[in-house]
C-alpha cells in the first residue's frame, strides 16, 4: 500500500496500510511517543478506497484486514483515524487467541489492576482517563487482555477514544496538547483521541494482577453493590469478544478471574463521586 | 414417611428442593459476538451431512435409511443459520416445515459434534 | 460451583452452561458409569441420597427436557 505505519501497543503489533497519506500521518502523530514497532506484525489493517476512483472523488474508506465484516459501512476520509482504530479493534477482537479479551478499561496501582467493564456509554473509557490523570497507570481504555495461563492483565494502552461530552470533561483534567485532532460528524458523534501519558507508554509491557472488577453505570443515585460470582461470570462472557472461540482455555481463565477477584456494580452521578467510590473500594480490598 | 434419625457420626440426609417444573434452571451462555462488530454471521447447516445425503432423519435426530417408520424427509437445501436461530429463539417451526420435521431437524443439530458439517454454525447460533 | 450454580463447560460443543440446583444433582444420577435411567429411576437414585421436596416426576421431566435442549443429555 502507498502509505504505512507500524505500531506496537502493549504486546500487540499492527501494520496499518492506507491508500491515503492523511490517516497514516494522523496515526503517526498520535503514537509519536510510542517505541518503534519492530518484528512481525500480528495484524494488518488496510484502509482502502472502495473503488479506484474513490481515492479522489468523495473519498470513503473501507476497512479491511485478515478478519473482515461483510456488512461494514465505509467511513469518510476525514475520519480516517477512526477507521484505523475500528480496523485495529476488529482484528484484535476477532483474531486474538493468546489472551482472553474483555471489553473493559483498566488502570493499575502498585502492580494491581482495576478492570472496569460495560457497554458503550457506561463511561469506562472516561473513568480510566480520569483515574490516569489522578495518578493511576493507564493500562487500556477499551480492551483488557487476560493471560490464559497466569491470569494477569496485560496493558493495551492505545490512544483513548473520547466522545462528545467526555472530551470537554477531560479537557478540564489534561493539557490540550495530549489530544489529537477533533473529528466531527462521525457515526459516534464528536470524537477526539487522548494520548496516554509517558508513564503508561513506558510501562506498557508490565502486567498487573487483577484485584477489582467494576461494572460502572453513569447516573444517580450513587451506589455500589457487590455482584455474585455467577452473575459476574455471565456478564463477563457478554463483555468478552473471544470467550467462545477460546473454548476450554477461555472457560478456565474466566472461572479463575471470577472466583479470585471481587466484582462490584457501581452507579455514579459524576466523575468525582466515581473516583471517590473507586478509592473507597480499593482501600477496602 | 419416617424421618431418619441422626446418629452420632452419621450425617443427616440433605433436603433437595426440586423447585417448580415450569421454572428454567439451565442457562446456556450466549455471549454477543464481537461487540465492536454488530454484523451477523451467515452460515448454513446441511441436514444431514453431505456424506449422508439421501438419508432421512428420525424423531430423535439420528440419520436413518429413507422411508424408515416415523422418520422425516431431509430438507432440500441446507438450513440457513438465521432461520435456525430465530426458530430456536422464538420456539417456532423452521420455515416451510412441519412440527415433526422441525423437531427431527433440531434434534439432529443438537447431536452434531466437532468435526461434523454445520457444527460450528449451530454452536455459534446458540451462542447469541 | 459459583455461588449456588454449577458452571459446566461442554467440550464437544464448546458451550458453557449455568445449572441451578437440582439440575447438577439430576445430572450426577446419570453420570458416565451410572448407566441410563428412566425418570422414575432418576428419582429413585436421587432419593437414595436426598430427601426430595416437590413434584419429582414433573420437575425431573422438565429439567431433562432443558438438559436435552442444551445438548447435555440425550435419550438412550
Amino acid at each position: 500500500m502507498r502509505h504505512e505505519i507500524r505500531l506496537k501497543i502493549g504486546p500487540v503489533r499492527f501494520r496499518v496500510g492506507s491508500d491515503w497519506a492523511g490517516p497514516v500521518a494522523a496515526l503517526r502523530s498520535l503514537y509519536r511517543e510510542y517505541p518503534a514497532a519492530d518484528g512481525v506484525p500480528d495484524y494488518s489493517v488496510r484502509l482502502e478506497a472502495t473503488r479506484p476512483w474513490r481515492r479522489f472523488i468523495r473519498p470513503s474508506v473501507a476497512v479491511r484486514g485478515d478478519h473482515m465484516l461483510p456488512d461494514a459501512l465505509p467511513l469518510d476520509l476525514a475520519h480516517g483515524v477512526l477507521a484505523a482504530e475500528i480496523g485495529m479493534n476488529l482484528q484484535l477482537a476477532l483474531g486474538e487467541r493468546r489472551w482472553l479479551l474483555l471489553h473493559a478499561s483498566s488502570v493499575a496501582r502498585d502492580g494491581r489492576a482495576l478492570i472496569m467493564t460495560g457497554e458503550s456509554g457506561s463511561g469506562k473509557s472516561t473513568l480510566a482517563a480520569v483515574l490516569a490523570a489522578r495518578g493511576w497507570r493507564l493500562m487500556g481504555d477499551e480492551f483488557a487482555l487476560v493471560d490464559l495461563v497466569t491470569g494477569e492483565v496485560r496493558a493495551f494502552p492505545r490512544a483513548t477514544s473520547l466522545k462528545n461530552e467526555a472530551i470537554d470533561e477531560m479537557l478540564l483534567h489534561v493539557a490540550e496538547d495530549r489530544f489529537g485532532a477533533e473529528l466531527i460528524g462521525t457515526p459516534k458523534g464528536r470524537l477526539r483521541h487522548l494520548r496516554p501519558d509517558a508513564r503508561a507508554i513506558a510501562a506498557m509491557d508490565e502486567p498487573a494482577t487483577p484485584a477489582l472488577i467494576l461494572f460502572p453505570r453513569f447516573g444517580p443515585p450513587e451506589g455500589a453493590e457487590a455482584m455474585g460470582e455467577a452473575e459476574t461470570f455471565v456478564r463477563l462472557t457478554q463483555a468478552s469478544t473471544n470467550y467462545v472461540p477460546l473454548r476450554r482455555a477461555g472457560y478456565d481463565a474466566l472461572t479463575r478471574l471470577v472466583t479470585s477477584v471481587p466484582a462490584v456494580a457501581v452507579d455514579y452521578p459524576d466523575t468525582d463521586s466515581a473516583v471517590a467510590l473507586v478509592e473507597h473500594l480499593w482501600a477496602g480490598l | 414417611m419416617d424421618e431418619p434419625e441422626a446418629t452420632a457420626g452419621v450425617p443427616t440426609r440433605r433436603m433437595l428442593m426440586l423447585g417448580a417444573a415450569g421454572a428454567s434452571m439451565v442457562v446456556t451462555i450466549r455471549p454477543a459476538l464481537a461487540q465492536t462488530a454488530g454484523s451477523v454471521l451467515t452460515c448454513e447447516i446441511p441436514v444431514p451431512e453431505p456424506r449422508q445425503r439421501g438419508q432421512w432423519i428420525a424423531e430423535d435426530g439420528t440419520v436413518v435409511p429413507p422411508y424408515t417408520k416415523d422418520a422425516v424427509r431431509p430438507p432440500s437445501r441446507p438450513l440457513k443459520g438465521e432461520d435456525v436461530r430465530k426458530a430456536l429463539r422464538d420456539r417456532r417451526l423452521l420455515p416451510g416445515t412441519s412440527y415433526e420435521q422441525t423437531q427431527a431437524y433440531t434434534r439432529y443439530m443438537q447431536r452434531l459434534q466437532n468435526g461434523n458439517s454445520g457444527f460450528t454454525c449451530f454452536v455459534s447460533l446458540k451462542m447469541r | 460451583m459459583l455461588e449456588g450454580f454449577a458452571v459446566v463447560y461442554h467440550p464437544a460443543s464448546g458451550a458453557t452452561h449455568l445449572l441451578a440446583s437440582p439440575v447438577p444433582e439430576i445430572l450426577a444420577t446419570i453420570a458416565p458409569g451410572r448407566g441410563a435411567a428412566t425418570v422414575a429411576e432418576i428419582l429413585q437414585r436421587l432419593a437414595a441420597t436426598f430427601d426430595l421436596d416437590g413434584d419429582g416426576l414433573a420437575v425431573v421431566t422438565a429439567r431433562l427436557a432443558e438438559l436435552e435442549a442444551a445438548g447435555l443429555v440425550r435419550r438412550a
